[in-house]
């Protein structure tokens, strides 16, 4: 944990010199003029606003290019004045809720997260609104919230402050999160392709979601290629557990252009939690898959995507879960696979399948087919229909017609 | 302390490609502009575009591999204006590069540089579409403008690398001399067809109707980034034989089936146009404009063939 320390001595001198820049000269009269300056206001010329960081204020930067600018054409120099003179963070709001029919009785036969309807009811859901707050915090940080209303009630999703400024590729986020988990665990339900959450990530991850108060440490390393190593500590809720565990996770995740038109994506997870009793942890070990193929000059694409997770229950009493749904003991395992072909702007098409450790031990598997209709690109109505096989050969049927919605400004999502 | 970050500059050099020279590593967002940065920076600069000609700037990837660009730049130059907000934020705080956050000391945001058109009065919606509230975007089809981008650059650089200073200046004035001349030949060639209207697919050429004394009967786009339906080309065709357009414009990674409907039923021309420097091709595959002066060329070119 050595560099660690090392990375937050250097976050809170942010004077350090860069050591990738190369050698600037500023004029020395400058040089000199700030560090009298800096004597006059008491400050150590140690602290002084290094030259290096993003200027403070549009008010206090150097003159703009737009100062030259003249008279060519109408319009106003550098767009609206308004845009951002509030300073407010950008707010924004992704409502979705769907209609939902079953065959099975879902709760007990097979557990997972919503949306889902009572047993041959045709019932309409409200799954979610979540609420959206980002904004840069000063020239150092930004800060993104996330707040989510559901029929379970309100909470945070995520809040967590992302450094902007560490040295050496070194990024870390701390606050409300989600885990550092694969690829699927940290998207938000309006970014999945599918309605709904693969089996497997809900019964070996978490059923909402594996996420919660911690730190994630991130290293970009400089290689041609992008290659980011997580490491992350924090407190997590597993599978369909109501109580946190301390648990440590890393994750390994790199991407590749393989062609023109196509891009690769692989990366590695593992964690550790702990679980109630001594010496009780949960160990989960992932591996993620995502390929998309697009053309350069379209909007269509096709999109693979698979993972796979390992999970072993091990030490005392509690090698079944302490969750509110029983877990199978000892080691399982599950995955999903996916293909989504987007049709230009407005349709997409899709098919999943999915194997997980079923309630009652054995395994479950699951085939989907997904249409998605995008009136625009800020609402969507995706027509889901999927078949259960159940351990001793009960089947299941699910039919989800899900619409959802964004308003406000919404930061635009990772890959 | 110093030691230490020394010792870091050391381990991260050891990490590193060997940079093959010393020349500012300048990423834009968008082909025009990097061909703007090699004109000004010439041999000392390295100038990488995260996008391509062929590609619609609005609907790029966020893709990670962009980041792996990002990290090391020296500059980041973009259009600005929301144009690249869907995809570039993400890559730029993925990137950990500081100092070309929006307002940092390696980042040019062009837009600061021009004088802004369609820029939103009053409140704004999406009903009206998905449009840029702080103004249009599109104004690389300007040489007014772009010779302000150039100037911006220039002077960035000169910030940047002062030992290039002069060499940017005297490049800068090089680049200005050239595109006086061949903005005359152009403003010569257009000028027959000066007051002439067009129809364009997106609000893409506003710009460039204003430097060349043409106008927009209408577009494609009911409202930016909203499909036609068949009412609004039905509207369009009257408008187009009512004021005798006789050319359809729409960049290259634009479905043309809209632009051939409304051709149909008045004889207008569709003529399929670059979107960028390196946006080849038309049907015919003459473009596959190398520099902005082809790109633009090709435009007057494109545009002065269908009007006539």
């Amino acid at each position: 944990m050595h560099w660690l320390v090392v990375v937050t001595v250097l976050a809170v001198n942010p004077d350090l010199p860069e050591p990738t820049s190369p050698a600037r000269e500023t004029p020395e009269e400058k040089k000199k003029l700030e560090e009298e300056i800096a004597k006059e206001l008491g400050t150590p010329s140690l602290r002084a606003p290094p030259p290096s960081a993003p200027s403070a204020a549009p008010v206090l930067a150097g003159p703009a290019p737009s100062a030259s600018a003249g008279s060519s054409g109408t319009g106003q120099a550098g767009g609206s004045p308004f845009a951002r003179i509030l300073l407010l963070p950008d707010i924004s709001a992704v409502g979705s809720g769907a209609l939902a029919w079953n065959s099975l009785d879902v709760e007990t036969a097979s557990p997972r997260s919503d949306p889902f309807a009572p047993a041959h009811e045709l019932q309409p859901i409200f799954q979610e609104l979540e609420l959206g707050v980002q904004a840069v915090v000063d020239p150092y940080a930004r800060a993104d919230i996330f707040l989510s209303f559901s029929p379970e009630g309100a909470g945070v999703e995520e809040a967590y402050l992302t450094t902007l400024g560490l040295p050496l590729g070194f990024q870390i986020r701390a606050g409300q999160l989600y885990a550092p988990f694969g690829r699927q665990n940290q998207q938000h339900a309006h970014v999945w392709a599918f309605v709904d959450r693969p089996l497997a990530l809900a019964r070996l991850l978490a059923a909402d979601g594996l996420g919660g108060p911690g730190v994630d440490v991130s290293w970009l390393a400089p290689i041609p290629w992008f290659a980011e190593l997580h490491l992350a500590y924090q407190s997590l809720a597993p599978a369909f557990d109501p109580e946190s565990h301390r648990g440590g996770l890393a994750r390994l995740i790199q991407f590749f252009d393989v062609s023109d038109a196509s891009t690769l994506g692989v990366g590695v997870s593992a964690a550790r939690i702990d679980e109630a009793g001594e010496d009780a942890s949960r160990d989960v070990l992932g591996a993620d898959v995502f390929v998309k193929i697009r053309p350069p000059s379209g909007r269509s694409y096709l999109a693979l995507q698979g993972e796979v997770l390992l999970r072993r229950l091990s030490g005392s009493e509690a090698a079944g879960g302490a969750g509110d749904v029983p877990e199978p003991p000892g080691t399982e395992w599950g995955g999903y696979a996916q293909a989504v072909y987007r049709d230009g702007p407005y349709l997409a098409y899709g098919a999943r399948y999915e194997r997980a450790p079923a309630a009652t031990g054995g395994p479950e598997h699951r085939a989907s087919a997904l249409a998605t209709w995008f009136p625009s690109e800020f609402e969507r109505i995706r027509m889901q229909l999927s078949y259960d096989r159940l351990p001793g050969g009960s089947n299941g049927f699910e039919a989800l017609l899900q619409l959802e919605f964004a308003i406000g400004a919404h930061g635009a999502h990772p890959f | 302390m110093k030691t230490l970050s020394i010792a870091a500059a050391l381990a991260l050099a050891a990490l590193a490609p060997a940079p093959a020279d010393a020349a500012l590593k300048v990423v834009t967002t968008v082909e025009g502009l990097a061909s703007l940065a090699r004109e000004v920076g010439g041999d000392r600069v390295q100038v990488t575009s995260l996008s391509r000609g062929i590609q619609d700037p609005h609907f790029m990837d966020a893709n990670p591999t962009l980041a792996v660009k990002l990290r090391q730049a020296d500059l980041l130059v973009d259009i600005g204006l929301d144009l690249e907000i869907g995809w570039l934020p993400p890559l730029v705080n993925q990137s950990r590069n500081p100092d070309i956050q929006p307002n940092g000391k390696r980042r040019l945001t062009a837009a600061s540089a021009v004088a802004v058109m369609e820029v939103a009065q009053g409140p704004v919606d999406r009903s009206m579409g998905d449009l840029h509230p702080a103004g249009n975007p599109h104004f690389m089809s300007d040489p007014r403008r772009v010779a302000r981008v150039a100037a911006a650059i220039a002077a960035k650089l000169g910030e940047l690398d002062s030992g290039g200073a002069q060499a940017y200046q005297a490049r800068l004035a090089g680049f200005r001399s050239r595109l006086e001349e061949s903005s005359a030949r152009w403003q010569a060639q257009l000028a027959p067809e000066k007051g002439r209207r067009i129809v364009a697919h997106h609000n893409s050429l506003t710009y460039f109707l204003d430097w060349a004394g043409l106008r927009a009967a209408g577009y494609l786009e009911p409202k930016p980034g909203i499909p036609p339906p068949p009412s609004h080309l039905a509207e369009l065709v009257g408008v187009v034989k009512a004021e005798d357009v006789k050319g359809i414009f729409l960049e290259n990674f634009y479905d043309r089936r809209s632009a051939d409907i409304v051709a149909k039923y008045t004889g207008a021309r569709v003529v399929a146009i670059p979107g960028d420097v390196g946006g080849f091709k038309d049907e015919r595959g003459v473009l596959d404009p190398k520099d902005w002066f082809e790109y633009m060329g090709a435009l007057v070119k494109l545009v002065t063939g269908a009007l006539r």
